[in-house]
């Protein structure tokens, strides 16, 4: 039991930002779409098709049409085959999704410098001060989409309230192409009748959990005690109990943190050989330093990836005291992960050097030898 | 095997043989403790395989006769609760008796334990060394050795041969060195052996030398050192300590000591300890250490420190003897307290090359002691 005389401050509710999240709609099915009429009105799924890849691959978008079947994005190709085998596979043109999120970017960037890129198809502005002086976070809105529109032919939802956490329930609130509107007066009725699921930040272990402790709306976790929150979910039961009463004071983050710097190969002919395995870990270590250098970030944490001729995949993770930034300082402790749990017999499909636990490189300790 | 022994005088042995012993090892009969028992006296073994220490406790000294040995013969107990188990034993004796083929009964007053063991056939044998390379040393001075070095060993497996001090016997001089590349510790004393001996490229793992010490009193009693190629063995009253010795060559140390710098100055060792642990305060999770060190004129240097998410920190500090061109430098400064801290002289120097380029702390009333370390590079 959580000490009853033990009370916190009640949280100070900001509602004086005005904040936007875009989400584009179906963002890369979509893309597809516009540059291939044809596929207008049939579903289309980005993935691999699994006929191609003996079953193997998830789908990263599904359109409309899709989601009808219950295809979904993060399902594996082969289960989205079995809903809908009618489907497009379609394997994905990348530098064309990231060339329109560009495009997209750049006309957030018109009405303000305060855009947060949470991924290549979602934003959130604070438009609270912007430059062209419109003091409606809604009109702004409606002008974004329209002219997202008209630049690139792309749909998008927009959700508009005075913090993140709002904005990304409402922009998903009427897709696609849906604008919804929660202003300060309106969030805490919106916030209570949600079920919990539509919590941003609740997965299906917490609301399962949530269930356990007989929350299912918002409602229900508005009537929680914070310190009963706490006791039960740590740290983000405070971020629960604020968010149910509309509090997120949380700033725009401009520049996404890099949280890690990999690189992968995929090998068509198997690797068979330990001394194959080491020259190709050569290689990644000095392209994962290439990569480090450019972000001018060092890291403690190897993780080490390994994919067998079967699919089988085996990743390994080793911490050091202290910061790898050199090839050969990777490539001993990725040589070392490849001896502790390597399997040559297995062939090897793919490698994968990962560092993270990133800081930026601040001082570099001299040698004296 | 049957006997009676003098409860305190057994805990000790028990303790200095079980400091050999880790649970973590992949020979399971290594986790014991073999014990043997003649009419003259008992002798234990605690081993690792990289480190083994054997003690002896004769059946009588000047002073007391310690045992009764009823029955000769010999045991091999788990050392974790063999160890505990006699260190709680409530009578001034206790009695150690083998019970059937591996097993032991140990009594002390009503209490009785019954603990299995293993087959002391099976417990391996001690390294028998050849005593051509011999010294010898006062406990105390080697136990100031290893305190004055061994913080400075590496922690890092990627280069063996810098987790262990290098030893170097040559002209009546025995100079141990320690570095884990970023600092350098080097140690000088005279010693007493054979004109002719010279040794070197003797390499002891640092966790060797931090149990040994561990051991070691603060007396005047000399202790033998026999050296071979692969095995050092160290001898005290009734105690051996036997420790591999590192493979591989360590890096050349003589020539990395500048002779001649920028900058040099003296200061406070205490004051500097100080003024570098409030500096180090502010670091984040202990991880970065950066301090930065500033001439400001002949009289004093800044130090200061400056942690991006918590906050920074300045303070001036008084020297004296100041030479040569002004100053800015960046440093771990747990390294420089690391050795500050086993410098027994009040006052230190400080010789700077460059901003970029070693620097050497030393005792100001004694050449025994040379202290080495690379700056660190700020962006």
């Amino acid at each position: 039991m959580p000490n009853q005389e033990f009370q916190l401050p009640e949280p100070y509710r900001d509602t004086s930002r005005k904040i936007i999240h875009i989400d584009m709609d179906a963002f890369f099915s979509s893309v597809e779409e516009r540059d291939n009429p044809s596929l207008k009105g049939k579903p289309v799924i980005i993935a691999k098709h699994p006929k191609k890849t003996g079953g193997k691959g998830i789908v990263s978008t599904a359109n409309y049409e899709a989601r009808k079947y219950g295809v979904h994005s993060a399902m594996s190709a082969y289960k989205a085959y079995e809903l809908c085998p009618n489907g497009i596979f379609i394997d994905g043109n990348y530098p064309a999704y990231r060339e329109a999120s560009h495009q997209i970017r750049e006309i957030m960037q018109r009405y303000t410098t305060l855009v947060e890129p949470v991924s290549i198809d979602e934003a959130y502005l604070d438009v609270t001060h912007n430059k062209k002086e419109i003091p409606s976070g809604t009109i702004i809105a409606k002008q974004i989409q329209k002219d997202i529109w008209n630049e690139t032919r792309l749909t998008s939802s927009a959700g508009v309230s005075y913090n993140k956490f709002i904005a990304k329930i409402a922009s998903d609130m009427d897709k696609p192409a849906g604008l919804t509107v929660i202003p300060p007066e309106e969030a805490l009725s919106f916030l209570r009748q949600l079920s919990i699921e539509k919590f941003h930040g609740v997965g299906p272990k917490t609301a399962e959990k949530m269930h356990r402790l007989n929350i299912f709306s918002g409602e229900d976790l508005y009537q929680m005690e914070q310190m009963d929150l706490i006791s039960n979910f740590g740290k983000a039961g405070i971020s629960y109990y604020n968010r149910v009463r509309g509090i997120d004071n949380k700033p725009l983050c401009m520049k996404r943190e890099r949280k890690s710097v990999g690189k992968e190969h995929t090998y068509f002919n198997n690797l068979t050989t330990d001394q194959e395995v080491l020259d190709e870990l050569w290689q990644l270590a000095k392209e994962v330093v290439r990569s480090l250098q450019r972000v001018q970030k060092h890291g403690k944490t190897v993780i080490m990836k390994i994919r067998y001729r079967s699919f089988e995949t085996v990743t390994k993770r080793m911490s050091v005291p202290y910061y790898l930034d050199e090839p050969e300082e990777i490539f001993n402790q990725a040589a070392s992960l490849w001896e502790e749990v390597g399997t040559i017999e297995k062939g090897v499909r793919l490698l994968g050097i990962t560092i993270t636990n990133l800081d930026p490189i601040e001082y570099k300790p001299i040698t004296l030898f | 095997m049957h006997f009676t022994i003098d409860t305190n005088k057994f805990v000790t042995s028990v303790q200095h043989a079980n400091r050999a012993v880790t649970s973590r090892t992949t020979i399971p009969i290594l986790t014991g403790i073999k014990i043997s028992a003649t009419t003259e006296g008992i002798t234990l073994i605690g081993s690792d395989s990289d480190i083994s220490i054997e003690t002896y406790i004769p059946y009588s000294d000047e002073e007391r006769e310690y045992m009764t040995v009823h029955e000769e013969g010999e045991m091999v107990l788990q050392a974790k609760y063999f160890s505990e188990i006699v260190r709680k034993m409530p009578g001034e004796t206790l009695t150690l008796k083998k019970d059937g083929q591996m097993a032991a009964t140990i009594e002390s007053d009503s209490v009785i334990f019954n603990l299995n063991g293993y087959d002391p056939e099976n417990y391996p044998r001690l390294p028998q060394l050849e005593e051509d390379h011999v010294i010898q040393l006062p406990q105390h001075l080697l136990k100031d050795i290893i305190r004055q070095t061994v913080f400075a060993v590496s922690t890092q497996e990627t280069r063996p041969v810098l987790t262990g001090v290098h030893f170097e016997i040559k002209d009546g001089k025995l100079t141990a060195t320690a570095t884990d590349s970023h600092r350098l510790a080097m140690r000088t004393i005279g010693v007493e052996a054979e004109e002719t001996l010279e040794i070197n490229n003797v390499i002891i793992p640092g966790k060797s030398l931090v149990e040994l010490s561990r051991i070691l009193d603060d007396a005047e009693n000399m202790i033998t050192i026999v050296v071979t190629s692969t095995q050092v063995l160290f001898k005290m009253e009734n105690l051996l300590f036997f420790s591999r010795l590192l493979d591989g060559k360590f890096p050349l140390t003589s020539n990395m000591i500048p002779s001649e710098g920028k900058t040099s100055m003296t200061v406070s060792t205490k004051a500097l300890i100080r003024s570098l642990e409030r500096a180090m305060l502010l670091s984040r999770e202990a991880k970065n250490n950066v301090i930065h060190l500033r001439s400001n004129g002949p009289k004093e240097i800044e130090i200061s420190s400056v942690s991006a998410e918590v906050g920074k920190v300045k303070e001036s500090l008084s020297t004296s003897d100041f030479d040569g061109e002004e100053l800015q430098i960046a440093f771990n400064g747990k390294n420089i307290s690391d050795a500050l801290k086993v410098i027994d002289s009040e006052n230190i120097s400080i010789l700077f090359t460059g901003a970029m380029s070693p620097f050497v702390v030393r005792p100001i009333d004694h050449e025994q002691m040379i202290h080495l370390f690379s700056p660190v590079r700020t962006y």
